[in-house]
């Protein structure tokens, strides 16, 4: 099995832009909903992939349960 | 008899810090994220299927805004990790300017626009304690960023030692995550009143 490893430099910061250009389609369409009077319920589903996607990607929450105490 | 006792990370290193750090900091922010929850339980409970009647526009623009600062925030972040201080100081520069900016949209723009005061029944209390409360963290978060700045031009980080920096990214990523169910609890769910 492959050990598991952290993506290298130039790869995190085009992650930090893929993650960046999900999250302003992820707006657009959020605004397009709550502009159109469709259901209240895709407003809710979107907001919580947008935080999930800041939370995991932006936040690093699996730092958190780490054992090494290191930066990436 | 002696047992082989396992070592012990020393309770003084930086990697044992930065663990107990990152705990801390956690746990700070989910007490937070209980007292933002409850404000939005309380915007429902007042205003079921009503919203403020709020320029949508401007709406859109703060939170626009919000989502790039939090995108240069995450630069920051990678840059201060490759040692890379040029990039670290620029992005946390302009994740400060975007925040002010913020700042500006919601208490200059959008509080001034609003047709209605903070004592003008359930929607004023509402709209105005939750905008009030997050654009507060927004003001931490930008005097936070400005202190990472300061020690940034000083080179107190590196990419081996960059903790401050990590912290005060979590909690600005966190004022971010606040606004992403507060926005459309604002201007996008119900009818306007």
């Amino acid at each position: 099995m492959e050990p598991e490893t952290s993506p290298s430099r130039p790869d995190e910061l085009r992650r930090g832009v893929l993650v960046f250009v999900f999250l302003a389609i992820l707006t657009a369409i959020e605004y397009f909903i709550g502009t159109h009077e469709l259901p209240v319920i895709l407003l809710w589903v979107i907001a919580l992939i947008k935080a999930g996607l800041v939370i995991w990607y932006f936040m690093h929450l699996k730092r958190a349960f780490r054992e090494e105490g290191e930066h990436e | 008899m002696s047992a082989e006792v396992p070592a012990l990370k020393p309770a003084h290193s930086y990697a044992y810090k930065l663990r107990t750090q990152r705990i801390g900091l956690w746990l700070f922010i989910l007490s937070d994220a209980f007292m933002f929850g409850g404000l939005l339980v309380t915007r429902f409970y007042l205003l079921g299927n009503r919203r403020p009647d709020l320029d949508q526009f401007v709406g859109l623009i703060v939170t626009s805004v919000l989502l790039i600062s939090s995108f240069f925030m995450n630069r920051a972040e990678v840059h201060i990790s490759q040692g890379n201080q040029r990039g670290f100081i620029t992005s946390t520069l302009i994740t400060m300017l975007l925040g002010i900016g913020f700042l500006a949209g919601v208490i200059g723009v959008e509080w001034r626009m609003a047709h209605f005061g903070p004592a003008d029944g359930p929607q004023g209390a509402v709209f105005y304690m939750m905008t009030g409360m997050h654009a507060f963290h927004v003001l931490t978060g930008v005097i936070f960023l400005a202190i990472i700045l300061r020690n940034g031009l000083k080179g107190h980080y590196s990419a081996e030692r960059h903790w401050a920096v990590e912290a005060a990214a979590n909690y600005w990523h966190f004022v971010d995550v606040v606004w992403i169910f507060f926005y459309p609890a604002l201007y996008l769910i119900g009818m306007a009143i």
